[in-house]
């Protein structure tokens, strides 16, 4: 690795002496690549950067959207920590991340490992398994929507096997399990292609070598391919979460239905910080209020990413500790 | 053109479009400057297409003065009308309001003209009276004017009260259910009959306070919706849940159309335009149904204001194009191709509204939602009434659907709106 590293530098080396500064000219000729890439980092600031940097702003302001804006310190960050109902739907958040993260990460692991494994149409699959990320979120919500209904597809199939209907819109755990069904239904695809890419990447021989040794599928998956997959499943993780914090469209599409008020469903068990904050800047005017949120949203994430990482990295340190 | 001089026109190029996105160096912020038509946004169906298109070319009785409509989805259009107020660019000279949103600018009507320096007040016979004092703001100034009204009626099923045994005609059930606690007596009948006497508790409870002549908030921005008059409408809703008469059924879901096909529910308390909505829930009932009076009185529910912002170019004509717009007789046009329902009175009086309906077996619904809009209640709506109501609806969801304890309920929705109202400035 050190040496193509070095090599290619020294390939460098005569290019970076010819354009360095001290020569003639030598600020110029960089002017020209500088002002080519430039179109991103304009629309990037104004469209990317700004709006962060405003919120942050935002965020010890009192404004309803239009009129003057009221300085009023770290006032919104206080109400925010005392609202029970933001609370509410971090807890919310949290649960459904789980209910959906965890089973859906195993579900696209054992996915991958079909796919990998010798099937016919193999492109067919892949393709299949993509879809419902492509998918219009709004549309797939309507869908799910009748599916769990009281008298809907989802319960019509639990009675046919003799189980009772359940209230998946109705109360707290059916809520939360809709919703995350929704989205494990929509990612398990994308990381199962993911760990796809991860899986045709180990060295045919481990698989071979597993083989002669007698090992199973399911000991092959465990032994074999997950060890070898840390780097990915971190990867899957990390993104999982940071999407699983940010659920929005599933809880809004799913109970906007309701046209006297209400929000996140019976309890606002279906309440997640972002459907929260999209309710009070966008519903209420209360732009200062959801910037708050927004920046409190951004420290849970970098917090849970920072925590999501120690464990997984951190495991797998150990691991090859243990293995030397 | 060579390499640098490419670079450097694209440059400027970039830099002056972002000179033109912000509204840098534009004198006027309105979205038609520099065009020979005044603008206007509205949702669609808020507006007669046939009268926009005419006003497309020339507006009647206002020479030379043409507005081009723009449609937005109705649910981004508030928002939209908002952020371009608040970027002061490309703001429409002329706008749609819907009922909720009038009072969201109370704060900022200084973004919007008053209507009085045109000379409305000359109008002011022709229109609702509740309807016409719902465009001013506390301080005085008439930033709305009056679009489409939402008067109520109790939507009920013939057959099955008939069925029941009580009162079917609509001149009887209007009698036999004039109260709210009638309304109820009237529903245990029903439910011998294995029938629902509402969807769900939430449109009760709305339709109760709305015919209170104050809400959530006070004209003193003081919150009121621990009184009475909320209670008691509370009260109501509630009672219609324990005494097993609610379907408990969310409107607009599959459940609901599966339960109002199914001829389980037997009335809906709601304003005029739910009737197209009714239609095309429930086909099958078509004929089987009646219109008749509220019980506990006249209301109406939702509507729609126009209004011309300060960016406008040409106030005069623009409020010239509104009087045309909405005078009785292009009301009358509105109504007869999209169910606007006029604020015009002398609209009523019309042959033409005077049409029967076989979807409700052939009776005349003006009759029912005329008086309804002459006699509905003033109601005072503040900017936070949203803000405000959200936790009582919530909690109603709650008694409802998880089988909380209504008492506790109202305890945690007071406190939730108070306790969210005090981040707006309202004690």
């Amino acid at each position: 690795m050190a040496t193509v590293a070095e090599s290619a530098r020294a390939q460098q080396r005569p290019l970076v002496r010819r354009t360095s500064s001290t020569a003639p000219g030598g600020r110029r000729r960089h002017l020209g690549p500088l002002l080519a890439i430039a179109p991103f980092y304009v629309l990037f600031g104004v469209f990317g950067a700004f709006p962060v940097v405003f919120s942050l702003y935002l965020s010890f302001q009192d404004w309803d959207g239009i009129g003057n804006m009221r300085y009023v310190g770290l006032q919104q960050y206080k109400w925010l920590l005392e609202d029970s109902v933001f609370w509410h739907s971090v807890l919310n958040t949290f649960e459904i991340w789980f209910l959906s993260t965890v089973p859906m990460l195993f579900l696209a692991l054992v996915i991958a490992f079909l796919l990998h494994s010798q099937v016919r149409f193999g492109g067919a699959y892949r393709v299949a398994y993509f879809v419902p990320n492509v998918t219009s979120m709004v549309a797939m919500t309507i869908v799910f929507g009748s599916v769990f209904a009281q008298s809907g597809l989802a319960n019509s199939g639990l009675k046919a096997v003799g189980l009772d209907g359940i209230g998946w819109l109705s109360s707290e755990w059916g809520i939360k399990s809709a919703i995350s069904l929704m989205i494990i239904w929509r990612w398990v695809g994308y990381n199962a292609l993911i760990f796809l890419a991860g899986i045709q990447a180990i060295p045919t021989e481990h698989f071979e070598a597993a083989r002669m040794d007698g090992a199973n599928s399911w000991q092959t998956l465990f032994r074999v391919v997950v060890p070898q997959l840390k780097p990915v499943v971190l990867f899957a993780a990390i993104t999982s979460s940071i999407n699983g914090l940010q659920i929005f469209t599933e809880s809004q599409v799913l109970f906007q239905t309701d046209d006297v008020g209400t929000t996140g469903g019976p309890g606002q068990e279906g309440m997640t910080i972002v459907l929260y904050l999209w309710q009070k800047a966008f519903k209420d005017h209360q732009f200062g209020y959801g910037a708050a949120m927004g920046w409190v949203l951004f420290a849970l994430i970098a917090l849970f990413t920072i925590v999501n990482w120690r464990l997984v990295s951190g495991r797998r340190d150990k691991e090859t500790r243990r293995g030397r | 053109m060579s390499r640098r001089r490419l670079l450097g026109v694209s440059l400027a190029g970039a830099g002056g479009a972002l000179l033109g996105l912000s509204g840098c160096g534009t004198a006027s912020g309105s979205a038609s400057a520099g065009t020979d038509h005044l603008s206007l946004w509205y949702w669609k169906g808020a507006l007669s297409e046939k009268l926009l298109a005419t006003a497309r070319s020339s507006v009647p009785g206002v020479p030379g003065l043409k507005v081009r409509g723009a449609q937005m989805p109705s649910g981004e259009i508030d928002s939209k009308v908002r952020t371009s107020l608040a970027a002061r660019a490309y703001v429409p000279d002329i706008t749609v309001a819907n009922s909720d949103n009038l009072a969201t600018f109370f704060p900022d009507e200084n973004e919007f003209l008053d209507l009085r320096e045109f000379g409305a007040e000359k109008l002011r016979g022709q229109y609702l009276d509740w309807k016409w004092k719902a465009c001013f703001t506390p301080s005085g100034r008439m930033i709305g004017f009056p679009l489409d009204a939402g008067p109520t009626a109790l939507y009920y099923r013939r057959d099955l009260f008939q069925r029941a045994g009580l009162a079917y005609e609509p001149d009887d059930v209007a009698e036999a259910v004039s109260t709210w606690e009638k309304f109820i007596t009237a529903g245990r009948a029903l439910k011998t009959r294995g029938v629902f006497l509402v969807s769900n508790i939430g449109n009760v409870f709305q339709q109760a306070m709305l015919q209170s002549t104050r809400q959530f908030v006070d004209a003193d921005n003081r919150f009121i919706g621990d009184q009475p008059h909320i209670r008691h409408a509370w009260d109501t809703a509630v009672e219609i849940l324990r005494q097993g008469l609610a379907a408990r059924v969310s409107d607009g879901t599959p459940d609901y159309n599966a339960a109002m096909s199914g001829s389980r529910i037997a009335t809906m308390t709601t304003a005029v335009w739910a009737i197209n909505g009714l239609k095309d829930t429930a086909p099958k009932t078509s004929g089987l149904w009646r219109l008749t009076r509220m019980p506990g009185g006249p209301a109406n529910y939702g509507g729609s204001y126009m209004t011309l912002t300060r960016y406008c170019r040409d106030p005069e004509r623009a409020f010239a194009f509104l009087t045309w717009l909405l005078s009785p007789a292009n009301q009358l046009k509105s109504y007869q191709e999209s169910a606007l329902f006029p604020t015009t009175p002398a609209a009523y009086a019309d042959p033409a509204m005077h049409q029967a309906d076989p979807f409700f077996g052939g009776q005349r619904p003006i009759d029912v939602f005329g008086p309804a809009a002459r006699n509905a209640p003033v109601v005072y709506f503040s900017p936070y009434e949203d803000t405000a109501n959200t936790p009582f609806f919530q909690e109603l969801t709650n008694v409802q659907t998880l089988g909380k304890n209504p008492e506790k309920a109202w305890r945690d929705a007071v406190d939730g709106a108070e306790s969210a109202l005090v981040r707006v400035g309202v004690s």
